[in-house]
This record gives C-alpha cells, structure tokens and sequence, in this order.
C-alpha cells in the first residue's frame, strides 16, 4: 500500500448528472440503493436527512440484532456538482471521515468520483510525498516476510 | 480505527515516519523536533494506545519501533471502506437503470 487512507472511486452512470445527484438526497431514493434488504440482509429502521448545508442525517439499519445508526453532516451541497458530508457510525469513538461526491455531467450521462478520507490532516499528506507511507508499508512486508 | 485517529496528528504521524526508517530512542526522536521531550513522550503515549508503537528495553535504552498491525488496520479501513462503496455506487446504477425502464414503458390506464 502506497496511498494514505484515502479511498477513491470513479463510476459512470448512463442518467442526468441531476438525477444522480439527487439520488444521494433523495430518502425514497436511498432506501432503494444505499440501505435495505435489496442491499444487503438488513432492514431499515428510520432514515432522516435534512439537506442543507450544516444539516445532518441519520440512517439507522438493523443487522441481526444489531441496530447500527451511520451519522453525518453535510458540508457542501451543489447541485448537481458536488456533495461534500461527514460520515460516522453514532457510538463510535473514531472521529468522522469526510465523503466527497463530484459528479461531471457528460450528455445525458456523467461521472462520479467519490472520495473517502480519514481526516481533513490527510489530505494535505495526500499531497505530500508519499515516502513515509511507502516506507511503513515496506517495513509491514518486511516484517510479515520474517 | 483507532489507529487512525491516532496518526491524523502531523506530528505523530512523522513520529510514525522516524520509526519506519529504523528504531529510535525516545531521545533520538525529541532531537528531531522543536517540541519538548514531555510533549513527545506524550505523543508516544497516544501511539503506544493506538496500537502504532511497542516498548522493548536495550540495556539502559527503552527502544521504541513501528507496530506492523497498525499498518494491517489501516489497510483493514481501506478495503472495508472501498467495499462498502462500490457496493452501493453498483447498487445505485441498478436503482437508475430501473427508473429509466419505468419511463419507457407506456402508462398505465386506470
């Protein structure tokens, strides 16, 4: 591993940029791909959102009998470009990571990065050289080669 | 992920940095920066607790180096986290795809 704890992901979508990014804010919307049993084996409990910026949400599911409540604050919201939230898990004890959706419309269909990080400190290292990182890791293949 | 709460501090981070060169004495790792050893033996606290850092005494030396499973947890965040994203980001197409057959079909007459 040579990138610090950002994740990155681009996906094109044949639909309106508009679309797209309202599926994000949209609770009818969520329930169909974010959450839910189409999901994954888990129901959804209560989902509530208030989309401004400096509103939050929380999306409650339950998994067996565990009730997990993911929990966030919206940072930036532009339609159709960009949507920038916080994301966490209420109870936990780790600080929130930050998500940010760009979407580039193309046509009628269009691109989405999303990017997942730890901790705005991060990005700022995302930009730094990456050396550190790259040596922990050699040293993690050292150590696991022993 | 406590591991990672624990190295989003730019100083600890490079703390973390030193010691993925090569093991260092707390004295070693005050000499590098403008920060006061108690202010260091903190930070190597907080690494030590966040699972970054392990203890071995040398002799006079307690020498302080990397912990590589605080590196397999971040690496543990990583594929979790990506994961749980192109699941949804796929699930997502799917939810578009069929709004979009919905249109195209004709309406229903009631």
């Amino acid at each position: 591993m040579s990138t610090p704890p950002i994740v990155k992901i681009v996906r094109r979508y044949q639909a309106a940029a508009e679309k797209v990014f309202d599926a994000w804010l949209d609770l009818g919307m969520l329930s169909r791909w974010m959450f839910g049993p189409d999901m994954r084996d888990e129901e959804i409990v209560r989902l509530t959102l208030d989309a401004r910026p400096g509103g939050r949400f929380s999306f409650v599911v339950r998994r067996g009998d565990q009730e997990i409540d993911h929990v966030g604050q919206y940072l930036e919201i532009e339609r159709p470009r960009r949507l920038k939230f916080t994301w966490g898990l209420a109870g936990m004890s780790v600080d929130e990571s930050w998500v940010t959706i760009d979407i580039v419309a193309d046509g009628g269909a269009c691109e989405l990065t999303l990017t997942h990080e730890l901790d705005p400190a991060w990005s700022d290292y995302a930009d730094r050289t990456k050396q550190g990182w790259t040596m922990m890791c050699g040293k993690l293949a050292e150590v696991l080669e022993r | 992920m406590e591991a990672l709460a624990a190295i989003a501090d730019p100083t600890r981070r490079r703390i973390v940095e030193m010691l993925a060169e090569r093991d260092r004495t707390a004295g070693e790792i005050v000499s590098e920066f403008r920060v006061s050893a108690p202010a260091i033996s903190q930070h190597l606290k907080v690494l030590r607790e966040a699972g970054w850092v392990t203890v071995r005494v040398d002799g006079q030396h307690r020498v302080q180096s990397l912990n590589p499973k605080a590196i397999a947890e971040v690496e543990g965040w990583l594929a979790r986290t990506k994961q749980f994203w192109s699941n949804r980001l796929d699930a997502l197409e799917r939810a578009l795809e069929a709004d979009r057959g919905k249109h195209h079909k004709p309406k229903k007459s009631s």
